[in-house]
């Protein structure tokens, strides 16, 4: 059988500190982690395990493709990316909200036109307005979806919100929230059932030092 | 500019589609190899093979409890601009067979197939549009006895393949059976369903959270929440038991543990795993579910269950157990193991003067065993350096007499 070591991906940047963090916690070295300069693979002494970095939606393709066993990554990115993969626990950091935000004052609702929406989120706005069973006009944004409502492309966004200071500085303020959001562990559903025994004493040990 | 040097390149003319490649080569061998030593073992233990069309209804795939989701579809329309699809499946079409063509056959029915279904798969996620399957059903006959021998013989299947393989066995029916005593909205029932199948812990612990149920409801919610959990060794069947309680509950149990330990006898018991947790997005599953694991592929490689009530859709009542196996995902995982396994080098290269002479001494090695080229080169000369390059160990000149020259190069 092919023995290499577990494969924990991170997702680079917020979420990837406060994961060391647990990791620390668990008390793994970590300073390879800390000092990791511009390495992808990252190894924890001692222990058959190794760290791999990668942007939010590629820690779920390296995870579903069972390249990587094990995976943290925020639920924003599981619900607009989707994938067939196990989603074993809330970390319980990296929390906010996916919300339908409007420019102050005006109600989305109002009226019987059909409204468009601009967000970074499609596929999350699209499953969101089908269960309101409401037809809404999507436009994909790249970049600050808070311009759209204000030079006058949607009538309103959905995005992440965590504090509201976005907003609130450009005349927006949230009609409603669509979806709570924190970071999970995700786990390939092969790797869990071959190496059943270290990734759950991996969960465990995660789940008995998070809040 | 002569016209043979213009080309214009249209991208398309180049490319495979998305989700599909052209195989060379081994890896053709390696597919050969692993669907020929399944269906030869299918074959050994009597089943018949069927091959039902690449291009089926729309309809067959979009009935009651067979709803294949129609973003999943590849569609076309034919003459009569009805429409159509690429088989996404082939455990309907052989249930439409059976109920059609096979209809005045007596039950039980053992057939099996060696064909590919398509599927659209979300964009660039890397996934296989086309899969070849090999796969049995049985139609029919008693059930415990139909379920364990499909799941020896996927086991078996397995095991042809590839040394380091997992069967795991689950049964759908248990969620079932929970969910039609416990009264929720049908888009909880779904949510939930989904929830368990994917081991998503997080959002059963908040929906199923004790402090928002009602107290006639906490066995349903302690049962949901553990589902996902029971997964392990047989020995799991026996912690299922602080949370599965009812007659029918107790009897999927022991029917289950009665299946794992049969298949004991046969396989090592640790290939024998068990996840009460399994579901299938197949909603045509009843019972008995199972799939198969091999180190190195990271989705399941082979997947089955019963299905009692399908045929009944299609006018036979009657019910089924069958599994398919992704010949092409166990290819890739022997050929990443050991590729010169099924690399195939021909052992003679033969250059003759006379071209009908030639060919009968290519056939006289032939008939010894040997694997030939007849080497279709100018000179005896350019046939050495050839072999030499393609690493061909014997040369054999055959002149225009008959006589043959053989060397070793």
């Amino acid at each position: 059988m092919e023995n290499r070591k577990v494969r924990i991906a991170l997702t680079k940047g917020r979420i990837e500190d406060k994961a060391v963090g647990i990791l620390e916690k668990i008390g793994f070295d970590v300073t390879d982690l800390r000092n990791k300069g511009r390495r992808l693979i990252l190894n924890i002494p001692n222990e058959d395990i190794e760290v791999v970095l990668a942007k939010a939606a590629d820690v779920i393709t390296y995870v579903e493709h069972g390249v990587c066993d094990l995976g943290v990554v925020g639920e924003d990115t599981i619900m607009e990316h989707g994938g067939k993969f196990c989603e074993l626990a809330d970390l319980n950091f990296g929390k906010c909200k996916f919300a339908l935000a409007v420019k102050k004052g005006t109600d989305f609702f109002a009226g019987y036109g059909v409204k468009t929406v601009a967000t970074k989120y499609p596929k999350v706005t699209r499953n969101y307005f089908e269960k309101q069973g409401i037809d809404v006009d999507i436009v994909k944004i790249e970049g600050s979806v808070e311009l759209a409502p204000l030079v006058g492309l949607a009538d309103g966004i959905v995005d992440i919100v965590e504090t509201g200071t976005t907003l609130k500085e450009n005349g927006l303020e949230v009609q409603t929230d669509v979806a709570p959001i924190s970071a999970r562990l995700i786990v390939n559903t092969v790797s869990l059932k071959l190496k059943q025994e270290r990734i759950l004493e991996l969960v465990n040990l995660i789940k008995g030092v998070i809040e | 500019m002569k016209s043979n040097e213009i080309r214009i390149k249209r991208k398309n003319d180049w490319l495979t589609p998305e989700g599909t490649r052209d195989l060379l080569f081994e890896e053709c061998a390696a597919k050969r190899e692993i669907s020929e030593s399944v269906t030869r073992l299918f074959e050994n233990y009597g089943y018949s093979e069927v091959i039902t069309p690449g291009l089926e209804f729309f309809d067959v795939f979009n009935g009651y409890t067979r709803q294949f989701p129609q973003e999943t579809l590849y569609k076309l329309v034919d003459g009569k601009n009805r429409l159509m699809v690429l088989r996404p499946d082939s455990t309907l079409p052989i249930a439409r067979l059976a109920s059609t063509r096979l209809s005045d056959e007596e039950l039980p029915l053992k057939l099996f197939y060696n064909q590919n279904i398509f599927m659209v798969n979300p964009k660039d996620s890397g996934r296989d549009d086309e899969i070849s399957q090999c796969g049995i059903e049985i139609l029919g006959g008693k059930s415990g006895a139909a379920d364990f021998e499909a799941l020896v013989l996927a086991a078996k299947s397995l095991a042809a393949c590839d040394e380091d393989y997992r069967i795991e066995i689950g049964d759908c029916g248990i969620f079932t059976e929970l969910m039609a005593d416990f009264e929720c909205e049908p888009e909880l029932a779904v949510n939930t369903r989904h929830w368990i199948e994917t081991k998503n812990l997080p959002m059963l612990n908040s929906v199923y959270s004790s402090d928002k149920i009602a107290e006639e409801d906490k066995v349903f919610a302690e049962a949901f929440k553990a589902l996902p959990r029971l997964f392990g060794g047989i020995e799991v069947l026996e912690e299922a038991k602080k949370y599965l309680h009812g007659e029918n509950l107790e009897q999927a149990l022991t029917r289950l543990e009665k299946l794992c330990r049969d298949l004991s006898d046969i396989i090592p018991e640790e290939k024998i795993r068990v996840d009460l947790g399994l579901l299938s997005s197949k909603n045509y599953y009843t019972g008995v579910i199972f799939r198969g694991y091999v180190e190195g592929y990271g989705q399941p490689a082979l997947s089955g269950g019963r299905y009692d009530r399908l045929l009944g859709t299609f006018g036979r009542g009657a019910g089924a157990v069958g599994f398919a196996m992704n010949v092409e995902a166990v290819a890739r995982v022997l050929l990443k193991k050991d590729k010169t396994r099924f690399e195939r080098k021909p052992d003679v290269i033969v250059w003759s003067e006379n071209l009908a002479l030639g060919l009968k001494h290519c056939g006289d090695l032939i008939a010894e065993g040997l694997n030939v080229v007849n080497s279709v080169l100018e000179c005896p000369k350019c046939t050495k350096k050839y072999a030499k390059e393609h690493n061909i160990k014997r040369v054999d000149v055959v002149d225009k007499d008959g006589n043959v020259l053989s060397e070793e190069v």
